[in-house]
């Protein structure tokens, strides 16, 4: 079609990655996430519609051009606000406040499966707010609360709250002077019992655990595979490295093969002399996406071209996986094939920090020459014994059941989420699996109609769009916890289906179109109580 | 440094002309554009596509090699600062896909008009000076060039 050839090239994530891995999935009996079917494993990313990213770009451009005009006149007719007029602050000034009354929204509560939004009013176009006195308590669909453990009553907060007063709040110290106590050794034991490996280190922030620790493992004369998607911290560590790093196509493995490939053979970019080591860093979870790596032909690839693999699990561990170990338990391959295993404990359990586990040797490198460990700060101890508590509720240590059910309740939250919206007609991204929702939006304006009209029916979403996204793929992006109730899911889908009718969202060609009315709900609440 | 978003670009003003469906709406830009211009009753159709031709090669000099920097605070820290859109698409990656497509676009514009216009005189010499000004600023050896130091800083 000769449109067709007028289109830009597609990028990376809108192709159709239809796959199949079933025959990654060993059969277990009486296992409840590991049926075969290949429902369970697919990954979409539909294809954004001509006539959607034509009136994406068009708004785009009608706001620009708008922003142009209103700056001229605020150059000629010298307005009271602005007057320093630079460039650089267009976006943040014509478009970004249009529309800030949905970004960075204050809360009153507990950021847990619910949460109080505090109201604001402005006067003058969202450049000053008010708050109005009024909380609206809302359904949290914007926190990484995977499994729940974001509360602040429970066995958890006590122990972590008791713990204050036998550690006291913190060391002031680092990890190499006095800050390496008895409860980060616990934790490190604990967590390098719960992920299978040999060794474990905790550090203080799950960003600075990659930031700083990827220089110590990389460096000048290495070479750096880093999927195109791959997070802030990463790209950032791996650009403090000095490595040479090149980026490949979002889960694709043939062109991580063609790089590998090409690498191997050329050598470094001026000498052509071989690469002291090649690093593929990989997350298990896109938390943009929602889709998960593809670890099995990455460990095949791996293993082929003798490169090191360094995986990500900042949003899969505890929330992947049908014991919860992540992305390695849901593609059951062994541990011992990733050299680095990395996490951080903000999402699924409820505290803050990160770490990184693999083979005794790397680790105890690590400990001596980690930025992180020299010059930040070590972890204080209520935050390290929430994460105890909630790694022994989740390995099933505190005697109760309680970790498995969470793991269970969060897998049938998501698969009930996910395929009623698919259902619906909506374009939802990424795994069926992963916890992590994104509905497109695409244009401008409904970033800011969806929150709103979300809001009004009380639940509380983060919608995001360009620059942050690409241009054409703003989203609202849903994250799903195993605090949500069935209740709260199926308010949360009616408000979605109405929002969706009013702002019209139902894009996908794929799916035919339904109202939540029009579903068969016997059948959804059936497969959520198996 | 944006933290939590989907790509690790360090400039966005780089790649946001390769997103799909952005070419196609250029064009379609460009006939409305057009069409407004013939509606208007005393302009005869050689007329309106000079002056589409016109508007089209002045306002995308202006917005390509004259304004400078990005209209958003990079996590690279201004490194584009002191170079124009152009320099900035695909990093400075000459002859890629967007580039070929924004190189030949006034190319055709002015084959299209000169059609149009009959190869009249007038109309030739004037679109012919604004086609050149649209494209010579985008041939790689300009890359960088600031002449007569305006626009240097």
């Amino acid at each position: 079609m000769f449109l067709d050839k007028l289109m830009s090239p597609k990028t990376a994530v809108n192709q159709n990655l239809d796959i199949v891995m079933s025959n990654y999935q060993t059969n277990k009996p009486g296992d409840d996430n590991n049926r075969t079917s290949d429902h369970r494993n697919r990954e979409e990313f539909e294809e954004t519609p001509t006539w959607a990213a034509v009136v994406t770009v068009l708004g785009y451009a009608i706001l620009s051009a708008l922003g142009w005009l209103r700056d001229f006149l605020r150059h000629i007719v010298v307005f009271t606000r602005s007057k320093q007029i630079s460039y650089e602050c267009f976006y943040t000034r014509n478009l970004y406040t249009r529309i800030r009354d949905v970004f960075n929204q204050p809360i009153a509560s507990v950021a847990g499966a619910k949460v109080h939004v505090m109201e604001r009013v402005s006067d003058d176009y969202n450049w000053t707010f008010k708050f109005s006195g009024k909380k609206i308590p809302s359904i949290n669909l914007g926190s990484y609360n995977y499994l729940g453990f974001a509360e602040n009553q429970g066995p958890c907060s006590e122990q972590a709250i008791k713990s204050i007063e036998t550690y006291a709040v913190t060391t002031c110290s680092t990890r190499h002077e006095l800050g390496h106590q008895r409860y980060v050794k616990e934790l490190e034991s604990l967590m390098a019992e719960y992920l299978n490996v040999e060794d474990c280190i905790a550090f203080g922030m799950g960003f600075a655990t990659n930031a700083l620790n990827i220089p110590t493992l990389a460096g000048k004369g290495d070479l750096i595979l880093s999927d195109k998607l791959n997070h802030v911290s990463l790209i950032l560590g791996a650009r403090l490295s000095g490595a040479t790093i090149r980026t490949f196509n979002h889960n694709d493995m043939k062109d991580l093969e063609a790089h590998l490939r090409k690498a191997i053979i050329s050598g470094q970019p001026r000498t052509c002399r071989p690469w002291k080591k090649i690093l593929i860093i990989v997350e298990g979870v896109y938390s943009m996406e929602g889709s998960l790596c593809k670890l099995p032909e990455i460990i095949e690839l791996k293993k082929k071209y003798k490169a090191y693999l360094y995986v990500d699990e900042a949003h899969s561990i505890g929330a992947i996986g049908s014991r919860g170990r992540g992305v390695v338990d849901y593609w059951k391959v062994d541990p011992n094939d990733i050299e680095i295993h990395m996490g951080t404990f903000t999402k699924s359990f409820g505290s803050a920090g990160g770490y990184i586990a693999g083979k005794k040797n790397i680790i105890d490198y690590i400990r001596v020459s980690s930025h992180s460990a020299c010059y930040s700060s070590s972890m204080s101890a209520p935050i390290v014994q929430q994460i105890i508590s909630a790694l022994s509720i989740i390995m099933g240590r505190d005697g109760t059941n309680d970790g498995q059910k969470r793991i269970q309740q969060l897998a049938c939250n998501v698969r009930y989420f996910r395929r009623q919206l698919v259902d619906m007609g909506f374009i939802v991204y990424g795994n069926n699996n992963s916890p992590v929702v994104p509905v497109m939006l695409f244009m401008p304006a409904k970033i800011a109609a969806v929150n709103r009209e979300m809001l009004k029916r009380d639940c509380a979403v983060v919608t995001v769009g360009f620059p942050a996204t690409l241009l054409t793929e703003s989203r609202v992006r849903f994250c799903i916890s195993a605090g949500h109730t069935k209740e709260m899911l199926d308010h949360a889908l009616k408000a979605m289906d109405e929002v969706g009718h009013l702002v019209s969202l139902r894009y996908s060609k794929k799916n035919p179109h339904h109202r939540w009315v029009e579903l068969d709900h016997a059948d959804y609440d059936k497969e959520y109580t198996s | 440094m944006n933290v939590g978003i989907a790509q690790g670009e360090r400039n966005p003003n780089s790649s946001w002309l390769n997103s799909r469906g952005v070419w196609l709406t250029y064009i379609i830009l460009l006939f409305v554009l057009h069409f407004i211009l013939l509606s208007i009753p005393y302009i005869t159709t050689p007329v309106a596509w000079t002056l589409t031709t016109t508007i089209h090669n002045i306002c995308s000099f202006y917005l390509f090699h004259l304004v400078k920097g990005a209209p958003w605070e990079t996590s690279d820290q201004g490194r584009a600062r002191r170079f124009t859109f152009w320099e900035q698409i695909d990093n400075g990656v000459q002859w890629t896909g967007t580039r070929k497509f924004l190189q030949i676009l006034p190319i055709i514009l002015f084959f299209i008009a000169s059609f149009y216009t009959k190869y009249d005189r007038t109309h030739f010499v004037i679109n012919l000076a604004t086609m050149l000004l649209a494209v010579v600023p985008k041939f790689p050896i300009f890359f960088g060039v600031r002449l007569f130091d305006i626009n240097r800083y």
